[in-house]
């Protein structure tokens, strides 16, 4: 029965089909930069810089792309994830640091998908004392017991409240001159506000959990070198759809709030930007969006966390173990659930402020990891003939060294200042 | 105890108190021992260079390492290129504690003192081995005692370890006897969680039936990476052993092609089986049966059917045996009888006694729930499966089978390992 319907398919449709089969790790990582904090990056650099930062987004999507591809390659050759390898190569004291590291910026994260989901109530007056607790509680048990594959579904779809970005586009009609100057000519304020949104818009388009995650579900799926120009279209793909949207996001509230010098500082001023389309409806609209992009990101971030520090050290993991077999991984997993949604619960804990600074402490502590990837890709002993080609290393190298320099201007800002 | 972790790096001196270089690396070679002795030791001088050096030459590890003569007389040591480097290749790499049946990662490799000699005799997995890494052993053992709690080593003995490289060939087949001591189904979910390369090196070493009864136990993405890495030959061999309904299974799930050409290659009993059983479709009892039973005609006795059990080939292939089914000439089903009343039955009765014209059965075609509704109703460790036209008896369905629907033996499947799968 199965046979026929196999036979009977013309080539191109297999081949489409194919094609489908394939294409997923990179297209979900890179549609994960638009989650809570990202939205409200963007949206926030929109309308406090208009098209100021649209450059950077340009670069870091090269960027992204060069260090995804990395990460998918790593998985593809040794068939381990990045937590394994780095382990392995370079033992327990620098695997440790990388892993403190992913843990704080992972947990930065997830609480600033909480404070995503208490935005998206309070935007319906919900208090974040009723909606982060339920979301919290329920979001733990999609995790532990539900069919993952559904839920993502129903995520994915909400998502794609954000895409509604893009329509806007041609409703609040931007000023594309502006745009294609901006892009051409970067510019870069030496204030510590600007130094700070600028390395957020980084950090949360190139994260260390979509490097982790990206590298262990493709040597998950068992992709070898010779499906490998497939996830590589898929990584290169994704990076640049995740990032068109992030632009039109920026694009969209440049349009309609920089050019009325309204500030964004929490989701109602957010919203405002998608009114132009969607009038009235606008906050409901942003709000799902939002909602969306956390629930989807809180239902993969914790774990994908707790798995990498389980490798890393050999603590027995999976949601298939017992909790008494796996007392550490449940014991994780659940903390990290616990602790994010508190600290949100802080009384006035300011939302926005928080989804943006977890960014910029995700970009803040990405060059060690970076560093470390760089080295393992390099590595004959681990990569075969698969080592780094020379630009990748160099473009590799350059967006390592931005981020570098711009946290150091940051701290060094009211000194920089000075002398100028 | 002394620990890998701690020589490290460390001096070593000669007799006469000279420093002749710092710790790289230690060797062993008889990793198939219970507790191998150290061979050499790889020594970084000074310049930078290596050098390798017989581990009888030691005097003392700990505290000091020192060698029991002077550095002139040093003997290097000839390696022959199946050394085990303990720092390169057990240290942080991931092993199978064939013990507790599990995957760990290496944190530390336990070296103890024999009659003159040095041997490895485990290696740390433990939470105090990743301290002692960190240099924080000190302050977890304070720690430990102001707040009185225990500090528990977690050390597996070398003869439980079973390293999982796969790029020496010698030291793949140690691992591989070490891992074949536990059951198929505990190695099918280590092998789960391993990196694809490495499990597929590991699997294709087992002898086929070995590697037959873990795939059974296995996931698809793990029995298709093996088979595809194999030749068709030994796959079709494989697939033999396998029990017809899996061997189905997995190949209704390779491409046409494939599986056209394994079948093709496969004896002609088990292809003509397997043949059928690929015509039923997969929720059904003829997709979820095997074509493996016990019969006997219906004219013996106990005592002859006890001895057909016991003597003929066919009999002693069939894995699953709790019930004797009795079969007419035309291979039609007279009746059944369990292996417990006819152990327990006097050894002249006639089979006949058991005869029932109204055995609980399906049809190849009954749905897999009905299938399991049955086998539950009826408490059946097995269900016969009966064409309706010939009334021939095709096979059974073993209760595991049956109750996939409801719990999936082979659960793990199902689950999304890392989210993305």
């Amino acid at each position: 029965m199965k046979d026929t319907i196999k036979k009977n398919r013309p080539v191109w449709l297999s081949k489409f089909l194919f094609l489908l089969s394939i294409l997923g790790p990179g297209l979900i990582t890179a549609s994960a930069d638009n989650d809570a904090p990202g939205i409200a990056t963007y949206s926030v650099a929109g309308a406090t810089y208009g098209y100021k930062l649209i450059w950077v987004i340009l670069v870091i999507t090269i960027g992204e792309v060069v260090i995804l591809e990395m990460a998918a390659r790593m998985g593809a050759v040794t068939g381990k994830g990045t937590a394994d390898l780095i382990r392995e190569r370079f033992g327990v004291k620098i695997s440790t640091l990388a892993m403190l590291l992913l843990i704080i910026a992972n947990l930065a994260t997830t609480i600033a998908q909480f404070a995503g989901v208490a935005a998206a109530g309070e935007l319906f007056g919900i208090s974040r004392y009723i909606s982060v607790p339920i979301a919290a509680v329920v979001m733990t048990f999609i995790v532990l017991k539900a069919e993952y594959k559904y839920v993502e579904r129903v995520l994915l779809v909400l998502c794609l409240a954000s895409l509604s970005y893009v329509v806007a586009v041609f409703t609040v009609k931007p000023d594309w001159a502006a745009i294609g100057q901006a892009l051409i000519r970067p510019q870069i304020e030496l204030t510590g506000d600007f130094l700070v949104t600028m390395l957020a818009v980084i950090g949360t388009t190139i994260t260390p959990w979509a490097i982790y995650y990206l590298q262990a579900s493709v040597a998950d799926r068992g992709v070898d070198m010779k499906e490998y120009k497939y996830t590589r279209l898929d990584v290169s793909f994704g990076s640049a759809w995740g990032n068109v949207i992030s632009a039109f996001i920026l694009i969209v509230t440049a349009a309609t709030l920089y050019v009325n010098g309204v500030a964004v500082n929490d989701a109602k001023d957010a919203a405002m930007a998608l009114q132009p389309l969607a009038g009235e409806a606008s906050s409901i609209l942003f709000s799902v969006g939002l909602l969306g992009a956390s629930l989807l990101a809180v239902s993969v971030l914790p774990l994908a966390t707790t798995y990498a520090f389980c490798e890393a050290y050999g603590f027995e993991r999976g949601l298939n173990r017992k909790v008494k077999e796996a007392p550490v991984f449940y014991g994780m997993l659940i903390a990290i659930m616990a602790i994010s949604s508190l600290v949100v619960l802080i009384p006035n804990a300011p939302l926005f402020q928080m989804m943006i600074l977890s960014q910029t402490l995700n970009a803040m502590l990405l060059p060690v990891l970076l560093i470390l990837v760089l080295k393992l890709a390099n590595s004959r002993e681990i990569m075969g003939k698969y080592t780094n080609s020379k630009l990748t290393n160099i473009l590799a190298i350059g967006i390592t060294l931005l981020i570098v320099v711009v946290t150091i201007a940051l701290f060094f800002e009211p000194l920089l200042n000075k002398i100028f | 105890m002394i620990y890998l972790s701690n020589l490290l790096n460390q001096k070593v001196w000669d007799s006469f108190g000279h420093v002749v270089g710092h710790v790289d690396d230690i060797l062993v070679s008889h990793t198939d021992q219970a507790m191998p002795p150290i061979d050499a030791i790889l020594l970084k001088k000074s310049k930078g260079d290596l050098r390798l050096i017989k581990g009888e030459l030691i005097a003392t590890l700990w505290p000091t390492i020192a060698l029991s003569v002077d550095q002139r007389e040093l003997t290097n040591y000839e390696p022959h290129g199946h050394e085990l480097h303990l720092k390169q290749r057990v240290l942080d790499q991931q092993i199978v504690d064939t013990e507790g049946k599990r995957l760990v990662r290496v944190n530390d490799v336990v070296i103890a003192r024999k009659n003159q000699q040095f041997l490895v005799t485990g290696v740390d997995v433990g939470v105090r081995g990743l301290l002692r890494r960190l240099g924080l052993d000190t302050a977890a053992k304070f720690l430990a005692k102001t707040f009185n709690f225990k500090l528990t080593s977690q050390i597996i003995a070398w003869e439980d370890v079973a390293s999982i490289e796969h790029d020496d060939p010698l030291r793949l087949k140690v691992s591989q006897e070490r891992l074949v001591q536990m059951e198929p189904v505990d190695i099918a979910a280590i092998l789960d969680d391993l990196d694809h390369h490495t499990s597929k090196a590991l699997l294709q070493g087992f002898d086929d039936e070995i590697l037959a009864d873990t795939l059974e136990q296995s996931s698809f993405e793990v029995q298709q990476a093996v088979l595809a890495a194999m030749d068709p030959e030994r796959a079709a061999d494989v697939l033999e052993e396998m029990d017809p309904d899996e061997a189905a299974d997995l190949l209704a799930e390779l491409d046409d092609e494939r599986s056209e050409q394994l079948l093709s290659l496969m004896e002609d009993e088990d292809e003509i089986e397997i043949r059928q059983l690929l015509a039923y479709p997969e929720n059904s009892a003829g997709g979820i049966m095997t074509t493996e039973f016990a019969w006997v005609p219906g004219e013996f006795n106990v005592e002859q059917a006890l001895n057909h059990l016991r003597t003929s080939e066919e009999a002693k292939e069939d894995e699953f045996m709790y019930y004797l089914y009795i079969l007419d000439n035309e291979e039609r089903l007279e009746g059944v009888v369990s292996l417990r009343d006819l152990v327990t039955a006097p050894l002249e009765k006639p089979l006949q006694d058991w005869a029932d014209d109204d055995v609980v059965h399906v049809e190849p075609l009954t749905h897999q729930n009905e299938t399991a509704y049955l086998v539950a109703k009826y408490d059946l460790m097995a269900i016969p499966v009966i064409d309706p036209e010939t009334h021939k008896m095709l096979g059974i369905v073993t209760v595991d089978d049956a109750l996939d629907t409801v719990l999936p033996t082979a659960w793990k499947k199902r689950i999304p390992r890392f989210a993305g799968k």
